[in-house]
This record gives structure tokens, C-alpha cells and sequence, in this order.
């Protein structure tokens, strides 16, 4: 039997426009019809060359690889922030993307205020987040400071509302950047258990982090990417070696 | 994109709310403020023009109202649209929904200080013994509509080029400070020389500035060619700005 894919890219290459002496506004767009050493130039970044993957229902990915490799533009391509420059992509089910956590929090807006605004940016009706509310609050231990402004929290508890909220939005795929940073140990086990009990619903998780040790530990399937290519992929033990040898090899050759 | 702004529209709610509890929060006069400003503004127009240029008019004070009002809320709506894009290129940037909620969001918190504006200033005005309490007035809400339709394709536009052209913002300041001095607010349309009236009737505010002053302070209904010019500007600015926005859209978080 196959299993349901829940993302599948096909040749997606992602460009960004890097601009030099950019035109960004209209008074140097129109410089740059007179003066051809104003003229904007743009050149192309990739980001992500041709990448192949197919993320089954209920699958753990763990993406790895370096700063600048395209992990997190990966991410972005799935949640439909930007499009794909080339190359086709298919995304079934509800997204849920964890890439800031605490997306539209406003200082001078209480908790409660906060969690509506942050759930409706994910698509949830009142309704829906009127259901969810109680348990928000409970996972994240805010208490009654759930009235107060968002300004008078603590970093921790800004966080910890913020992870709360979106891991109780029941997606489909589940997206997560680096968010697990923050925060600490007592609550940094209490969002890995919570995204392990999104796993064993059926969900799809895909987490990008730069913690080897919890991705061997959480993930089904591991990829390695660097300079937007997929270098290698399969169970974390072998392809966190591979990282662990790419490593190596560019400390003793930045070394001296 | 309707549609779909139609989906979030617990966002776009919460997104007019949370503007309005910053605006009134915390100020002890709260609403009281935003109603200072047009009756300033009405207080000094009176003297200046009723009583310093000596324009002969019965009731010049309520005549100023129904032009300035709906002047005030397109010009503030207009303005703002031109941040509306740029300022939230936070959440742009890391979650997808869609983007055309944002200068949506502007016009409506707009249109409710206007309507709220509306809802103080008439009555009082009826109450003073102004004229023209008529028949016209059944067109007010069909007026309204056209009017809230208008600037929210007029936010579109503005939103989608600023996004690309920072000065946008620049231009559209100075060119509201013109549109003010050629559309009928402080003189009724009849006082320009009728050389120019056509010319001016051309202008899609005067359009609407003129309606206003009809049907709520002459008591009349608005020459055919202002009521076609209306319902032609609505419909084609509306439409220019859904093309333009949703051919921007994509690039939103790329641009920004």
C-alpha cells in the first residue's frame, strides 16, 4: 500500500531578485530612464535548485544543513508565503507554519486579545477559537496573567503563548522553524512532547533545526540540504553523519 | 480573493478591533478625540470662509459637514492604505493569508470612525433646525456603499504600488492636499465658474462630495451625470484595484 503524500515537490527552485541600486522608488525608476549608471540591477539569488521531495502523511522530516541553505525558504515555499520560481508543488491538508511564534502579538493587547488575533491570522472563525481558548491557556501556564497586556509578560511567557495557540490549531502540517530556542527546559519538553502527540494523531511534522540531538531523537526522516539542494536524506542516524562529516571537512578547511 | 477574504473575515474583524481598542484605549476621552479633529476643523473653516472670505450661504457650518466627512474618511483610508502593506511586512513575511485583508482592514476602520462621526454630527445638525430632512435621504446608504467601494479599491491600488514604490506615500499626500482644493467641500460646485463645473464634475470625489451635499443638505437628488460618474468611477476603480492587487499579491512577501 502507498502512502498519502502530504507534500510533494517536483523540481521546485526558488529565486529571490537581489537588487542592486534598487528602484524602489518612483523618483529613481525614472533617474534610471535618463541615467543608464542609476539604471537598477537585478540579479538572481537561488535559493533552492531543483529540489525533489515527497512528505507522506504522518511522516517526522527533519530538514538540516547550514545557514543560507534554503531550509528555512523550504518552509516558506509549503506555508505559501511566496510562490515557487520553477517547478510544481502540492500541499494537502491545513498548514500550520511555526516560523515566529506569536505571529500579530501586540504589546498593548491583553493575552486573551492576542490569542484571537493570532488564531485568526491562521484562518480560525471566533467560534472556533472560543473552543480552543480554555485549553490554550492551560498548556501555557499564563494564568491569570491571560488579562493583562502582552507588554507586562515575561519573554518565556510571551513564548509559551504563542507555541500554545499554534499547537492547538489541530493541523495537518505541522511547519516549525527554530522556535524551540526559546524558553525553558520545563517548557522545551513540554512543546517536543506536544508536537510528538501531533505526530501520533497521523499529522505530518516538518521541523527545521540546527539541535542534532532532538532532531535524531524526534525525527522519522532526516534531509541535508546545502546551497539549496537536497545532499542527502534517509533515517537521521546516516544523514546526521554526513552533516556531522560536511562539518569537518569545512573546519579543517577554515582551519589552519 | 474575495472569496477568500471572506473566509478570514474573523481576521479582518479582529484586525479593525485591534486598531480601535489602540486608538481609545487608555485616552480618558477616548471616542471624544476623533470627533475634536472635524469639528476643529469645521470651527476654524466657518470663520475663515463664512466670516473672513464672506461666502453667502445659509447654513454653512452643516454644509462644510457633508462635504468634510466623507472627505476625512477617503483622504484617512487613502493615507494609511499606503502603510497598510509595509507596516505589517512582519506578518507578510512569515504566515500566509490574504494579503488584500490588510488595506480592507484599513478602510473599514476608517469607515467606522466616519460612520460613528455620522451617527453624532446629523442628528445633531437635524436638531439644530439645518434643512432638507427629504426624501434623498433613502439614498444615503446606497451612497455610503458606493463611497466605501470606491476607497477600497482606491486602498488597493495605493497598497499594492507602495509595496514596490516607496514614495508612493510621499505623492499621495500631496496629491490628496490638491484633490481637497478641487473637489467642492468648502464652496458648492455651483460657486465654480461654469466653464469648469463639467471639468470638475470629472473628478470622482467631487463626484461624491457633490452627491453628499445633495441629497443631505440641498435635499436633492444629483444631476445624471454625477450619479453615472459615481456608479462608473466605483465600478472601475474597484476593479482596477482587485486586477492590481491580485497581480502584486504573490510578491507581497518578496517586496516588502
Amino acid at each position: 500500500m502507498k502512502a498519502e503524500a502530504s507534500v510533494v515537490l517536483e523540481g521546485v527552485s526558488k529565486a529571490f531578485v537581489i537588487r542592486k541600486n534598487r528602484a524602489d522608488s518612483l523618483k529613481v525608476k525614472l533617474v534610471g530612464l535618463f541615467q543608464s549608471r542609476h539604471r537598477e540591477h537585478q540579479e538572481l539569488f537561488w535559493a533552492l535548485r531543483g529540489v525533489f521531495l515527497r512528505v507522506n502523511r504522518g511522516e517526522f522530516l527533519g530538514l538540516i544543513g547550514p545557514n543560507g541553505s534554503g531550509k528555512s525558504t523550504l518552509l516558506r515555499l509549503i506555508a505559501g508565503i511566496f510562490p515557487c520560481t520553477q517547478g510544481r508543488m502540492e500541499i494537502r491538508g491545513r498548514v500550520v507554519p511555526m516560523i515566529e511564534l506569536g505571529i500579530g502579538f501586540h504589546p498593548d493587547l491583553t493575552g486573551r486579545e492576542n490569542i484571537y488575533l493570532n488564531t485568526s491570522l491562521y484562518g480560525l472563525s471566533k467560534q472556533e477559537t472560543d473552543g480552543l481558548f480554555q485549553r490554550i491557556v492551560e498548556f501555557s501556564e499564563i494564568g491569570e496573567f491571560i488579562d493583562q497586556p502582552a507588554k507586562n509578560y515575561s519573554l518565556g511567557m510571551y513564548m509559551r503563548l504563542g507555541f500554545s495557540a499554534a499547537v492547538h490549531l489541530d493541523p495537518d502540517i505541522l511547519l516549525i522553524d527554530e522556535v524551540l530556542a526559546v524558553g525553558d527546559e520545563h517548557f522545551q519538553k513540554k512543546c517536543l512532547k506536544r508536537m510528538e502527540e501531533i505526530h501520533s494523531l497521523g499529522k505530518t511534522v516538518i521541523f527545521v533545526s540546527h539541535d542534532l540531538e532532538i532532531v535524531r531523537k524526534m525525527c522519522s526522516r532526516v534531509c541535508f540540504l546545502l546551497e539549496g539542494r537536497i545532499l542527502s536524506e534517509g533515517p537521521p542516524e546516516r544523514v546526521i553523519a554526513d552533516y556531522h562529516e560536511f562539518l569537518e571537512k569545512e573546519n579543517s578547511r577554515n582551519g589552519p | 480573493m474575495l472569496q477568500d477574504c471572506l473566509r478570514y473575515r474573523s481576521l479582518i474583524r479582529n484586525l479593525v478591533l485591534k486598531d480601535l481598542k489602540l486608538k481609545y484605549r487608555g485616552s480618558v476621552l477616548g471616542v471624544v478625540w476623533s470627533l475634536l479633529r472635524p469639528l476643529l476643523l469645521i470651527l476654524v473653516y466657518t470663520v475663515a470662509f463664512k466670516y473672513v472670505v464672506r461666502i453667502r450661504m445659509e447654513n454653512y457650518a452643516f454644509f462644510l459637514l457633508t462635504g468634510l466627512l466623507p472627505w476625512n474618511f477617503f483622504s484617512g483610508a487613502a493615507m494609511a492604505s499606503t502603510e497598510a502593506v509595509r507596516d505589517n511586512a512582519n506578518l507578510i513575511r512569515k504566515i500566509y493569508f490574504p494579503r488584500a485583508i490588510l488595506p480592507m482592514a484599513t478602510v473599514i476602520f476608517n469607515f467606522a470612525q466616519f460612520l460613528l462621526a455620522l451617527a453624532v454630527f446629523l442628528p445633531l445638525f437635524f436638531l439644530w433646525g439645518a434643512p432638507a430632512v427629504s426624501a434623498t435621504l433613502l439614498c444615503f446608504p446606497l451612497v455610503l456603499m458606493l463611497h466605501f467601494l470606491f476607497t477600497v479599491g482606491t486602498a488597493l491600488i495605493l497598497s499594492a504600488v507602495t509595496s514596490s514604490f516607496r514614495d508612493v506615500s510621499h505623492l499621495t499626500e500631496v496629491g490628496l492636499v490638491l484633490l481637497f482644493w478641487v473637489t467642492p467641500i468648502i464652496y458648492p460646485v455651483s460657486m465654480v465658474p461654469e466653464a469648469y463645473q463639467g471639468l470638475m464634475k470629472a473628478n470622482p470625489l467631487a463626484a461624491f462630495s457633490i452627491t453628499y451635499q445633495d441629497i443631505l443638505f440641498f435635499g436633492r437628488f444629483p444631476d445624471l451625470w454625477v450619479q453615472l460618474a459615481l456608479v462608473g468611477w466605483t465600478l472601475s476603480v474597484f476593479w482596477a484595484g482587485y486586477r492590481l492587487f491580485k497581480w502584486y499579491e504573490p510578491f507581497l512577501a518578496e517586496l516588502v
